[in-house]
């Protein structure tokens, strides 16, 4: 059962008790999002745009022309536009954010379902989004709406900036409006972009299961269609979302039988319906199970979060502290293989490994130069684990299947940062009786597990055998 | 270029020839032979890297791009000065060029384009498996796919326990550490895991000492030529080369288009290094989302286009030859009026290829791996069959 406190949250850090009511304990963490407990600086969402955009801006409209015989002078100005811009230095104060959450905050339940949200509204890798703008859409549209329903959190996703610059929704145009008439008059072609409507279907909400057709994907599209920032000559694709009534197909729409009129509230109506639909609560009932409990979620493991959602109209907190429940309950049964993020962040809350620089660190830097070292160690650090949160490869996010972080190279990451992580330690932390006390602490089998890794006498040995046992992989 | 009925009914006399005697044919046959892919991505520019040789389109079109001292490989076609190593193989027999030919892809976004290029399919993100991982499933190739990257690249999804290699730059921690971990694995029935200790154990006496190993290319493929050759080796190796967005400063021999093929290149040369004698069962294919623009733009760059070009390399390649249905570049023959049309579905090469070398049938593969979407069986006018 202990190893509930590593599968909802990170484990138990050195100056926590252990909870006399695990389930209360957990389910206290759920109720409000509260604020940061990252103490440094923290950028508003438009603001880092606003540092895309005069990245984007400066490299295509500026650098690209006036460089254009010299490929060692643009590489050269394109260096220093990244500095300018902040383009190193942001995702890597996003990611102190983000962890200080799961370490050093009081709610480390929240973060990791957090975490789980952020992957599953996922903004992959697309331009330069990771280094700008994904950490504060993370922070601003699905962290601050965990105490909303899920509709509300579908909402502002889907017309968020980043989602709808990612899924290509500004170049999803009606066939038969205005703007694209204008385009044929230019002789050129414009017309309906799918891939956000079928994401939309697909991943987000009510997925394959309920059944949709082809022709649905592209009546979502043609809900979609005008939704899209606001074009302007220096702002590019970086203006703010609005709906464009121009690029907008004309008629109504027909989605999964359900008839939506021609304009603006045609998205808003339709996300309305699809949240409610029943594969909705459904599919993400099975992907929290997948998430905390198994690859493979039984319905019996869904059905009391399906009815959490049911009672509550997808109340977020609701729901969490039914799925937070089944994972207590199934707890001793079933083991999930931690991705590398997981693993990571459980060992340093644990072993009370030093992860973060601190606020004050990162708020010595100035835009316009190169961010130190150390300042970067967490990007880096995350590239070499093999799971930059910001990075995942697709829309679907990162795996949440056990075989996915399987091979020989991400479990040599786990056995070469067990160890690095061990010398960045404090000096209190790196005796026998912390590591004996913290495994009583967070595992069901302590002798067991130090008889195991009693077979070694160096400490930094043991720490590294402990955080890749079977027992640790698995939570 | 066509093939005969002729040469196609010798061709089957022979095969019949031999089972029907029982000829000793199994040395040759159960021969273990290897398929590497080098994905090429930001979209390859076929035209730079095998341009066409006198068409006054192309030379106007592109003018401050046009290649200076390129190497004539036949009347028609010439390659990139700096393809050193493609060319000697190129002179060995060793190395061919599909062109004009592309993935069934014509909507130009990087993003989607590389989803369909590993996945192989039409519409992006549908598909959650890769067409390499979907064939080496068909011939039952578990465990032996070696990706030289650290995230399992979606092309080899499909098919489980696969390698990967990607140095780390720490060193691993020594050897009984990671022999006490994988006993303990095997004592807690994780044998995948335990498997993984096994190869990592096996890594670290290898390395003796650890020195940290380099991530380029040309190393990674030095190692992975020796593992490819091993008779117990891996069959399947898949490579990332980066930087072929080129929309500015893609210069001629020295801009930074060449950059990104210089690294194709030196991939080449170390996997013939590594493999040695073995070169000669092994087939080495490029991928890329899509090519560039006929025309230059502004910054003297390219824009993303159609497309592109295939690089072969290896001994089971029939012949040094471009083998193409050249669609021409007049406005009217360019796609959408732009780009270099694709005659030839990629797939197609990649499919011909799985055949060959995993030794199913084409029309299993195009079936099973490719959904039975029309495609043609190049294998004999392509590859060794």
């Amino acid at each position: 059962m202990k190893n509930f406190y590593r599968k909802v949250a990170f484990g138990l850090g050195p100056d926590e008790k252990v909870p006399s009511d695990p389930l209360e304990w957990a389910n206290n963490q759920l109720n409000n999002v509260p604020e940061f407990s990252w103490k440094g600086k923290i950028l508003p969402e438009k603001e880092l745009r606003g540092y895309y955009r005069e990245w984007v801006y400066g490299d295509r409209k500026v650098l690209r022309k006036k460089f254009k015989n010299d490929k060692d002078g643009y590489k050269r100005e394109k260096n220093k536009l990244r500095h300018a811009t902040g383009q190193k230095f942001w995702w890597n104060l996003e990611l102190c954010i983000r962890y200080s959450e799961a370490l050093k905050s009081r709610n480390p339940v929240l973060a990791k379902l957090w975490y789980f949200w952020g992957n599953h509204f996922a903004i992959s890798e697309k331009d330069f989004l990771a280094q700008y703008t994904t950490g504060a859409y993370q922070r601003e549209i699905i962290r601050a709406n965990m105490n909303q329903n899920f509709e509300k959190m579908a909402q502002e996703a889907t017309k968020g900036w980043s989602m709808i610059h990612h899924l290509d929704n500004e170049q999803n145009i009606g066939p038969k409006s205005q703007s694209a008439k204008w385009a044929r008059e230019k002789g050129k072609k414009r017309g309906v972009n799918e891939n956000h409507a079928r994401e939309l279907l697909e991943l987000h909400t009510v997925s394959p299961n309920c059944g949709y057709s082809q022709e649905d994907v592209i009546q979502m599209a043609y809900i979609m269609s005008g939704w899209r920032p606001e074009w302007g000559k220096k702002r590019l694709e970086t203006g703010d979302v609005h709906f464009d009534p121009n690029a907008h197909q004309p008629g109504s729409k027909i989605v999964l039988g359900k008839k939506y009129k021609s304009g603006r509230k045609g998205l808003s109506n339709a996300i309305t319906d699809l949240v409610n639909h029943p594969s909705c609560r459904e599919f993400i009932a099975m992907k929290l199970c997948r998430y905390l409990i198994t690859d493979n979620p039984t319905k019996e493991m869904m059905e009391p979060i399906i009815k959490a959602w049911e009672k509550s109209d997808g109340f977020l907190p609701e729901v969490h502290k039914a799925a937070i429940e089944v994972a207590f309950n199934y707890s001793d049964q079933y083991n999930k293989f931690q991705n590398p993020e997981n693993w990571l962040l459980q060992m340093s809350k644990m072993a009370d490994v030093d992860l973060i620089p601190s606020p004050a660190f990162m708020d010595l830097y100035k835009i316009g130069n190169k961010p130190i070292r150390d300042q970067r160690a967490l990007e880096y650090l995350m590239d070499e684990l093999g799971q930059h949160p910001y990075l995942a490869k697709q829309p679907n996010g990162w795996s949440d299947i056990s075989e996915d972080w399987m091979s020989p190279e991400l479990l040599i990451r786990r056995l070469v940062y067990a160890r690095e992580a061990y010398y960045k330690k404090s000096g209190n932390s790196q005796t026998k009786e912390f590591y004996e006390e913290m495994i009583e602490k967070n595992y069901d089998n302590p002798g067991e597990i130090l008889k195991i890794i009693g077979q070694h006498r160096e400490l930094v040995h043991k720490h590294v055998i402990l955080f890749n046992l079977p027992e640790t992989l698995r939570s | 270029m066509k093939i005969s009925r002729r040469n196609f009914l010798k061709g089957s006399a022979t095969t019949l020839f031999l089972a029907g005697f029982n000829f000793p044919v199994l040395a040759n046959t159960s021969k273990k032979k290897n398929l590497v892919v080098i994905m090429l991505r930001g979209g390859m520019d076929g035209l730079c890297a095998v341009p066409i040789i006198g068409d006054k389109n192309f030379e106007k079109r592109r003018k401050d791009l046009i290649l200076d001292k390129t190497i004539k490989l036949n009347s028609d076609f010439a390659l990139h000065p700096k393809l050193k190593n493609f060319h000697n193989l190129w002179q060995n027999n060793l190395g061919a060029i599909v062109h004009a030919t592309n993935i069934p892809y014509t909507k130009r976004s990087h993003f989607d384009g590389q989803n369909l290029m590993e996945t192989g399919g039409h519409i992006p993100y549908s598909i959650k498996t890769g067409w390499l991982g979907r064939g080496m499933k068909l011939a039952e190739l578990k465990g032996d796919g070696l990706a030289l990257a650290l995230p399992m690249p979606l092309i080899l999804r499909g098919i489980p326990s696969n390698d990967n290699f990607y140095p780390s730059k720490k060193r691993l921690p020594r050897t009984e550490l990671l022999q006490l971990l994988k006993s303990i694995y095997a004592n807690k029935s994780e044998h995948d895991l335990a498997n993984m200790m096994e190869i990592i154990a096996n890594r670290s006496t290898m390395n003796n000492g650890g020195t940290s190993m380099s991530r380029k290319n040309s190393s990674l493929a030095l190692k992975a030529g020796l593992e490819l050759k091993k008779i117990n080796g891996p069959r399947v190796a898949v490579f990332e080369v980066d930087g072929f967005d080129t929309h500015a400063a893609q210069g001629g021999v020295n801009g930074s288009h060449s950059d990104s093929l210089i690294e194709m290149d030196s991939i080449f040369k170390s996997l013939e290094k590594g493999l040695g004698s073995e070169i000669e069962n092994t087939l080495v294919l490029t991928l890329t989302e899509f090519g560039r623009t006929i025309e230059q733009n502004g910054g003297r760059g390219t824009e993303h286009g159609y497309g592109s070009a295939i690089f072969m390399a290896g001994g089971l390649l029939k012949k040094s030859q471009v083998y193409t249905d050249w669609p021409g570049l007049k406005k009217k023959e360019l796609f959408e009026g732009r780009d270099l049309n694709s005659t030839i579905d990629a797939r197609s090469v990649y499919a011909s290829a799985m055949s060959s070398v995993f030794d199913i049938e084409f029309k299993r593969i195009q079936k099973e791996v490719f959904w039975g979407d029309k495609l043609q069986n190049l294998s004999e006018k392509l590859f060794k069959v």
